[in-house]
């Protein structure tokens, strides 16, 4: 079976929902991205309407977690009404192109109080 | 997750991604099928929830109010840069008058014509050039042609002759009787070995022979 080229094969109707989110290639235990447009009804590893990034989760060795993106191609999407899964929206809010999405602050203060515990529990034990 | 299915669920799964089955694995992470139920020692299990507090809620309310706010408002700046891209990139939307469709038919049916002439000239070249080579490879031919009839002219006189030449020594009716005479007055023993040297060694007595064939022969005949 050939594999098909990254641009996309998928189908698509005109009006249906369409939709910017990730799919998991990789394999076991690790995970890498595929930033895709595709129709949102569809499963994850359906042909795309086009890929428009990747994102790799797990840091390299600079500690860097890599991320390359379309970004003429997701705004005329976005122009176009396609939604956005929430993942992909707080990639593009740290990347920049979209507002900061709330999750990533939930997560950001989250992590500081749970440093803030876990400073005052060992302080308090020594 | 997608991954984790039992057998059906796999076959299914690989029908229905297409081309793209490649990133799915079936092998590992076999879960139990669906309508097996509860295991006994997670019967009674209830999930803990994950604590919100007041707080915290009010707050990401906030934040997710701003959010759409402004997501809407980037959507919007985002639509409309889409349709005015639309506008000015393609050629599809500008629309001519009459006139301009016109005139601009005219200048295409005239680069037309002026190809068409350009070509014809270059056509016109080719074809005399074509010509030339042509009557010049058939007087070549023609000459050949000319040239291997004489020839075969010329054999076949030569042959002619040679007959003609040699018919002086054939046995005819007129001479024919003569011809017998000769023979039986000269015969020839053929009955002789040859060396290398190209000495004759006769067997025996060539002198014998024409008595033997004056008594034999009306035998023979009436033999045969």
């Amino acid at each position: 079976m050939s594999l098909t080229p990254a641009s996309g094969i998928g189908r698509f109707y005109k009006q249906s929902a369409k939709i910017i989110r990730f799919v998991r290639q990789g394999c076991t235990n690790r995970p890498f991205y595929h930033i895709v447009v595709m129709e949102r009804r569809k499963n994850q590893h359906q042909p795309v309407i086009e890929q428009v990034g990747s994102y790799d989760p797990l840091p390299n060795d600079f500690n860097e977690r890599l991320v390359a993106l379309n970004t003429e191609r997701i705004r005329f999407w976005l122009g176009k009404g396609a939604h956005l899964s929430v993942p992909a929206a707080e990639l593009l809010g740290i990347a920049g192109l979209l507002p900061i999405h709330p999750r990533t602050y939930m997560t950001a203060w989250r992590n500081r109080r749970k440093a803030a515990d876990e400073a005052q529990a060992e302080a308090t034990s020594s | 997750m997608l991954r984790a299915g039992c057998q059906l669920l796999g076959q299914a799964s690989v029908a229905k991604t297409g081309s793209n089955n490649f990133a799915l694995e079936f092998v590992r992470w076999r879960r139990k099928p669906r309508w097996l139920p509860v295991a006994k020692s997670k019967l009674f299990r209830v999930p803990e929830r994950k604590k919100q507090t007041e707080e915290e809620r009010t707050e990401l309310m906030r934040l997710h109010n701003q959010y759409k706010t402004q997501l809407r408002s980037v959507r919007q700046y985002l639509r409309e840069e889409v349709i005015r891209y639309e506008e000015t990139s393609t050629a599809d939307h500008i629309v001519l008058t009459p006139e301009q469709e016109e005139a601009e038919f005219q200048r295409c049916l005239d680069e037309n014509a002026a190809w068409n002439a350009a070509i014809a000239k270059e056509r016109e070249i080719r074809l005399a050039k074509e010509r030339d080579e042509k009557v010049v490879y058939v007087q070549e031919r023609l000459e050949a042609k000319k040239l291997r009839d004489e020839e075969r002219l010329e054999r076949a006189n030569a042959r002619v002759l040679h007959e003609i030449e040699q018919s002086k020594t054939f046995i005819t009716r007129e001479n024919l009787d003569a011809a017998i005479e000769t023979a039986l007055a000269n015969p020839v023993d053929h009955n002789f070995a040859i060396d290398m040297g190209g000495n004759l060694y006769y067997g025996r007595n060539a002198t014998q022979f024409p008595q033997e064939t004056t008594n034999e022969p009306p035998q023979q005949a009436l033999s045969n």
